[in-house]
């Protein structure tokens, strides 16, 4: 698989990578959490190389699809570089632990993760409209005027909101950032319940704001691995391509399907994949090679 | 209370700009970077460039979140917003730490 730059296994790295990013990103999912147990499972790759791969494609996806939720004025960059200094102390964290963590451990994280991921997708239904309660006007967010409004176009007007406990929101946040270094994802999946409970934000904001910031979070553990050599260009190039244009197509996708039926087969997969990944763990494998 | 909002649609604008040039410009280099062997060019050197070609546009991809913050940098310090300056450089700092400490 590793090595020479083989016309077969680039081809077969991007035809995946486009699936899967295409699927995520027709509900509105990272294309990380699925190619880190594909490249692992199918691919035959050490979990080291597929979350380094991985991390370069979640960056591209984050920045590709960064520029219509700005546009449309959903992102909060004041928040979000906020938060940002305690995800890419996690991602720090993540990058300096690494080598440390047993193989074993990680697939028991990254299944952990793919279960949250599918109890999220099943809840995903709830939408919290901004709340107009006063606060203390000397909490964070105030001193640090975080507070801001959206356009709202279903409703035709622009909703204010208030940002709350920005502490604990930090302290999520460095955890998603530990798990986004550790595994190779956005951890997307992390950050907005994140933002949705500590927080408080409408979750339109908190999805375009998680979207913006995980290119950050992964940044800082890219670099790192960059700079190590972990980042073999003849899997995460591939990779990347594959994901940004998956994810391009995926937004069409999302336009012309309607959610429930997707979001069930979704679950399926997320479920089976766990499954997988800690058999996995436990050193089972039903497929691919031996590890 | 106008005053109290985080929106800045210039600098939106900005980033979003920036991001999506960037992350075409990545993935058209890496594009490159991959189409020429199966092109049919090929030489003494040609899989050691192609693969260079590769790692230029995942380096180019990679810096782009950097640069990011750094615009962020630019335009508070602009604005005289010493308090976002600060938190802007503080993750800039974190990231290229990452890249300090890693460094074989």
């Amino acid at each position: 698989m590793v090595g020479a730059m083989h016309a077969g296994s680039v081809a077969w790295l991007f035809a995946v990578s486009i699936s899967a990013s295409a699927l995520g990103g027709a509900l509105g999912m990272a294309s990380g959490v699925f190619i880190v147990p594909v490249l692992t499972m199918f691919g035959g790759l050490d979990i080291h190389a597929a979350v380094a791969a991985s991390i370069v494609s979640v960056i591209a996806c984050s920045c590709g699809s960064a520029a219509p939720f700005l546009k449309s004025g959903l992102t909060n960059i004041r928040v979000a570089i906020v938060l940002e200094v305690a995800t890419t102390l996690g991602a720090l964290t993540g990058v300096l632990l690494t080598g440390t963590l047993s193989v074993p451990f990680l697939y028991f994280l990254f299944a952990a993760v793919l279960l949250v991921s599918a109890s999220q997708m099943m809840a995903r239904q709830r939408e919290i409209l901004g709340e107009t309660d006063v606060t203390n006007p000397r909490d964070w967010a105030t001193v640090l005027r975080l507070h801001s409004s959206y356009p709202d176009l279903a409703l035709g007007r622009d909703v204010f909101y208030r940002v709350r406990r920005v502490p604990l929101g930090l302290a999520l946040m460095y955890g998603a950032g530990l798990i986004s270094a550790l595994l190779g994802i956005g951890s997307g999946v992390l950050k907005i319940p994140a933002m949705d409970t500590a927080l408080h934000l409408p979750i339109k904001v908190s999805s375009a704001t998680s979207n913006f910031m995980i290119g950050v979070t992964a940044a800082a553990s890219g670099v790192a691995y960059f700079a190590r050599g972990d980042i073999d260009p003849v899997i995460a190039g591939p990779v990347a391509l594959g994901s940004v244009l998956g994810a391009l197509l995926g937004a069409r996708f999302l336009m012309a399907v309607s959610g429930n039926k997707l979001r069930l087969f979704f679950v399926a997969v997320l479920v089976a994949l766990a499954a997988q990944m800690l058999l996995s763990a436990l050193g089972i494998r039903l497929t691919g090679h031996a590890a | 209370m106008s005053t109290d909002l985080a929106r800045r649609p210039g600098l939106d604008q900005l980033l979003a700009k920036v991001l999506h040039r960037g992350t075409w410009l990545g993935s058209s280099v890496i594009a490159l970077g991959l189409a020429l062997p199966m092109a049919g060019w090929s030489g003494d050197s040609s899989a050691i460039i192609c693969t260079r070609i590769v790692t230029a546009g995942i380096a180019l991809l990679i810096i782009l979140p950097v640069l990011r913050v750094f615009l962020m940098l630019i335009v508070f310090v602009r604005e005289r917003d010493f308090r976002f300056s600060a938190i802007a450089m503080l993750v800039l700092a974190i990231m290229l730490l990452g890249s300090a400490l890693s460094a074989p």
